[in-house]
């Protein structure tokens, strides 16, 4: 990689206005499409607004109380929308911490020129399918195959595996293991392409270079590829943070809605969308989603601080 | 000396090598065998299905088939052919569009070029769930229900993938070939259309396949917008098969409409999956 | 790959012009009503006795537009199509719509539906008198029909009734289970030879909760449990604990593969269109068991589901509404046709009445018995009372929730608080403490 050299011809003025004609197309279909109803959204979040049958309630004014309804304990003293947050956390770093380690052992083998893998668009296809099946179909699929009259159960009883069945909905441990199980598979092979064409954008002669200067295998991952990839896993990272925040779709279906057991896989945007579904209440779901953005933004410019600031300093 | 060192380093390479392989063979494993199984059960009766488990396709195939082509309310080529219109329109809208708003922050200085980036960045935090509500609040007030547009037309602002182009622009664009494009006269807007774009040609390609299989898959907003049976999409008619409740279930049809449903996507990924491979390739030389 | 791509697009541009043009062009409206009918369904059901018993007047159009009811999307639409109908198009309009028992009150109790002794739908005479209460508002206004009739029956496998009771009479097994404490001898009984009295911990909940004194929420909007309900939460609990029941849900694989030849469940519960539609293992050639059931009331009379016919406000096709309705309530050959080829339990109480003295009308399922006779009875027992807006969600979600307790992954206190929760989430209006 060069490092550019746009600061020699800054003089050239009369090409500023084209960054902005550039942008334009953008802000104006952001605008248009997502920022008025995003504002729609914050502005629902201080009244009180939802249908109850087909009779519309408000919306009236009644400033933060949804905030603070948001954060009261029910009668057992637990603050729900903490608890999905929690949820939410276990759920994307059981799947996305595997996930972006293996795809970078993935990206890294396939790009290897010492282990010459044969067959890698083969391999490159079938780690990327499970990716093009939509999210409802997968959890179905998911949900016959460990239900209790399912396949597994039959293949683990038939082999003496366990005495009884095992109701893999029943336990905290194997439902969230599933969701992760099946957010791992489907997002490896994507990030295992993004991460490949960040290392293939890598100059070569820089690896030939730390070989030739008796760099072993493991100091050329950890001198060259993994700093000059830093732009791409800073992307990689960040994406599957957001993802993993609005994960909402295989939990979703898996469980039915239910986020079974003792809501323990109900993600926050499952809780979001219980006050989205019946009564269309813009209200709570106004405030689930501003306190949703305030905590991925954080977390977000968190992950990309410490990321940057880890390759500023290799 | 050396010559043991070349031992040495065999061995080493052959051990990595089997490790390696074993590791992709049991992905790929895990990866298709939810496909293989799909396509087992799209073979199998619904008595079969309900019955129990099996590794061996069963010989109900064409009946299921015939069954799901010739369903009366779910018309599933109609779905794939309004499916590939919107994905497809989708997937250029968003990658071009990316692409230039990328370019248009990394290439040029301007004033607030820094609040701008950090906007789009806060944007992308935003789960899209919250301004869908209103979002259909919107399209509906201006009677764009059931029509296209709304699905595609929200594709030219995809603070995600703008944000892969910017950081793949950072990699990859040297600045030099942009100023003496600038030196030869080219106008601003045919160097990203002649030169830019060519050199984004992976990251176009893998972004280009991603937004046109988000946005294949993609069932919340166009379930909210489309409800005339003519304008359905594939999620949805699956959602309401799925959903079509206990009478007359079978399962064997539900699992042939899903094959049916990601069948066309895995032909043309399998057709473009060649294409990705080579841009990565070919991107790689212009380090 | 530019090549290939730009290939796609234009041939995607070409076919999408195409699939514009064979839109028919509007329609002028010739005559008084309009030439489209919008019909919103959330399943085929209908639609198909609709299409074979019903012939559409020359120069109508039938749209169907039908969304799934999972997780309320069917009602979601239909709301939505309903508060614009007033600014919708005429032939947008919905013209009629079906609803079901656990929430038709939302649409009967409302403007949004008219009052169909207006249009021409006069003579309930023949109908069960539950049906027209259900449609009928607060002030007398009646807004629709059923085309069922659905009370609901214990189903029993005659062969495990005939090793547990001795018999597989409908008469001495109903006797046998006449009550809930002889319902739960029985069960005792099963599990002693190794049957399960019920596939699923939820199978008497409707049972239960048809026979509530008390609606879901109070004037106030206060959520209160019925004893019935709690009646229910207590047997179950008893039940899962002595193994007379599997932990499933009503509609899982695991409670559905019960109803194979090897199930080893005795009864389930359910109207006629539960055993016509929900119960094809049964029926299944190879491993079902076809023949081998009865049906019998069980220790409390009640209904299960039934499809009605609203009457859309604003409608431009009153006439067409009210003759749809005419013809599945009062037409005596549709009628006798639903029973006959369809096994439906029609709301045609002449009708259904002729099947009942028929000594050669008889369901093959049943094992030759006359189930249509069974049900006249039964029908007489029906009550619709107690009933709110909120019903299907608050019973869907009692029971899920509920079945982690009966699963063990939660104690009573914690699957209560969690239901309380999703009350609170699904519908703000209702007060939970």
């Amino acid at each position: 990689m060069k490092h550019p050299v746009r600061r020699l011809k800054r003089g050239g003025v009369s090409y500023v206005k084209w960054g902005y004609i550039f942008i334009i197309p953008f802000f104006a279909a952001y605008l248009f499409f997502t920022l008025v109803p995003q504002l729609m959204t914050i502005y629902n979040s201080l009244f009180e607004n939802y249908r109850d049958g087909l009779n519309q309630v408000g919306p009236n004014f009644v400033g933060l109380k949804n905030y603070k309804t948001l954060f009261s304990p029910d009668n057992s003293g637990s603050i729900g929308f903490l608890k999905y947050f929690g949820n939410t956390m276990i759920l994307w770093i059981l799947g996305a911490v595997p996930q972006i380690l293996v795809a970078l052992l993935l990206a890294v083998f396939f790009t290897s020129y010492r282990l010459r893998i044969k067959a890698q668009p083969f391999f490159k296809t079938v780690i990327y399918l499970p990716n093009l099946i939509m999210a409802s179909a997968f959890s179905m699929l998911f949900f016959t195959l460990f239900s209790n009259v399912g396949p597994i159960n039959q293949l683990i009883v038939q082999m003496g595996w366990a005495d009884v069945k095992i109701d893999f909905f029943a336990s905290t441990i194997t439902v969230r293991g599933l969701i992760a199980l099946m957010n791992f598979l489907m997002w490896f092979g994507n990030t295992t392409i993004l991460l490949m064409a960040g290392i293939m954008g890598i100059d070569q002669s820089l690896f030939e270079s730390a070989t030739i200067d008796g760099a072993g295998p493991l100091q050329v991952f950890f001198k060259v590829t993994l700093p000059l990839l830093m732009p791409i896993l800073i992307y990689v990272v960040i994406t599957a943070l957001i993802g993993g925040l609005q994960m909402f779709d295989v939990p979703q279906i898996l469980t039915n809605g239910i986020g079974m057991p003792d809501r323990t896989s109900t993600t926050m945007v499952m809780y979001l969308n219980n006050y989205l579904s019946t009564s269309k209440n813009f209200g709570m779901a106004g405030a689930v989603s501003v306190v949703l953005f305030l905590v991925s933004a954080g977390l977000s410019v968190f992950v990309y601080g410490t990321l940057t600031k880890r390759s500023r300093e290799d | 000396m050396i010559q043991r060192k070349n031992a040495a380093g065999r061995i080493h390479l052959l051990v990595a090598r089997v490790v390696v392989y074993t590791i992709l063979i049991f992905l790929s494993a895990l990866c298709l065998f939810s496909f293989y199984l799909l396509i087992v059960n799209a073979s199998r009766s619904n008595a079969q299905l309900q019955a129990g488990f099996s590794l061996l396709p069963q010989g109900n195939f064409f009946t299921n088939l015939k069954n799901a082509w010739n369903d009366a309310s779910i018309n599933i080529p109609r779905g794939v052919l309004n499916s590939f219109l919107v994905a497809g329109l989708t997937a250029v809208l968003t990658t071009y569009f990316s692409a230039l708003t990328a370019y248009g922050i990394h290439a040029y200085t301007f004033r607030g070029k820094k609040a701008v980036f950090t906007c789009i960045m806060a944007v992308m935090m935003i789960p899209p769930q919250v301004s869908a509500v209103g979002f259909v609040q919107l399209m509906t007030k201006l009677g764009m229900t059931n029509s296209f547009l709304p699905l595609i037309l929200p594709g030219i602002a995809a603070p995600v993938v703008f944000f892969y182009m910017k950081q793949y622009l950072e990699s990859v664009l040297p600045m030099e070939i942009v100023e003496a494009a600038r030196c030869d006269g080219s106008s601003e807007f045919s160097t990203f259309n002649r030169i830019v774009l060519p050199i984004m040609k992976p990251a176009l390609a893998v972004q280009l396949i991603f937004s046109f299989v988000a946005s294949w898959n993609n069932y919340f907003i166009p379930a909210l917008l489309l409800d005339k049976a003519e304008m359905k999409t594939v999620p949805i008619m699956i959602a309401q098969l799925r959903s079509a409740d206990y009478s007359k279930f079978d399962m064997g049809k539900v699992y042939m409409f899903i094959l049916l449903a990601i069948l066309p996507v895995l032909i043309v990924y399998i057709f473009l999956s060649r294409s990705i491979i080579k841009g990565v390739t070919a991107g790689s030389v212009k380090g | 790959m530019k090549k290939t791509l730009s290939l796609i697009l234009a041939l995607l541009m070409v076919l999408s012009v195409l699939a514009g043009c064979s839109k028919s062009p509007a329609e002028t409206p010739a005559g008084e009503e309009g030439k489209v009918f919008n019909i919103y369904a959330w399943n085929e059901e209908f639609k198909g006795f609709f299409e074979k018993y019903y012939e559409v007047p020359e120069g109508i159009t039938v749209n169907w537009i039908i969304n799934p009811s999972d997780h309320g999307v069917y009602q979601d639409k239909l709301d939505a199509a309903l508060m614009g109908q007033s600014g919708a198009s005429a032939d947008d309009k919905v013209d009629l719509f079906l609803a079901e028992a656990d929430y038709i009150l939302k649409y009967v109790d409302n403007g949004a539906t008219q009052d169909i002794t207006k249009i021409g739908v006069t003579d309930f005479s023949n109908t069960y008198e539950y049906t027209v209460q259900a449609a009928t508002d607060s002030k007398g206004v009646v807004k629709g029909v059923s085309f069922q009739c659905c009370p609901s029956a214990m189903i029993y496998r005659r062969s495990i009734a005939k090793d547990v009771l001795g018999t597989d009479d409908p008469a001495a097994v109903q006797e046998a289970v006449s009550d809930w404490a002889k319902f739960e001898a029985v069960a005792g009984q099963a599990k002693d030879k190794g049957y399960y009295m019920t596939a699923s911990f939820a199978s008497t909940y409707r049972v239960f909760s048809n026979n509530a004194t008390a609606p879901w929420v109070d004037a106030e909007n206060n959520l209160q449990f019925d004893a019935q309900v709690n009646a229910w939460m207590d047997q179950t609990e008893d039940f899962v604990s002595n193994g007379y029941t599997l932990t499933s849900g009503i509609w899982d694989d695991e409670t559905t593969a019960q109803m194979f030849m090897d199930g080893k469940t005795m009864c389930f519960f359910g109207p006629a269109w539960y055993y016509n539609f929900s119960m094809g293992n049964a029926q299944d050639k190879d491993n079902g068991c076809f023949g081998d059931w009865a049906i019998c009331q069980g220790p409390q009379a009640h209904f299960w589901g039934g499809t009605w016919l609203l009457a859309a406000s604003g409608s431009d096709n009153p006439t067409m509404v009210a003759d749809i309705m005419n013809t599945f309530i009062n037409d005596e050959e549709v009628c006798s046709n639903l029973v006959k080829n369809e096994m439906q339990f029609s709301n045609n109480q002449a009708v259904n009445a002729k099947f009942a003295e028929d000594p050669e009308f008889s369901s093959a399922f049943l094992g030759g018995q006359n189930d249509t006779a069974m049900f006249v009875e039964l029908a007489k027992n029906i009550k619709f009372e107690n009933v709110t807006i909120y019903d299907q969600l608050l019973n869907e979600g009692l029971q899920a929730y509920m079945q982690e307790y009966y699963k063990g992954a939660v104690t009573k206190e914690e699957a209560m608080q969690n239901f309380l929760n999703y009350v609170n989430e699904t519908y703000p209006a209702i007060i939970t403490n």
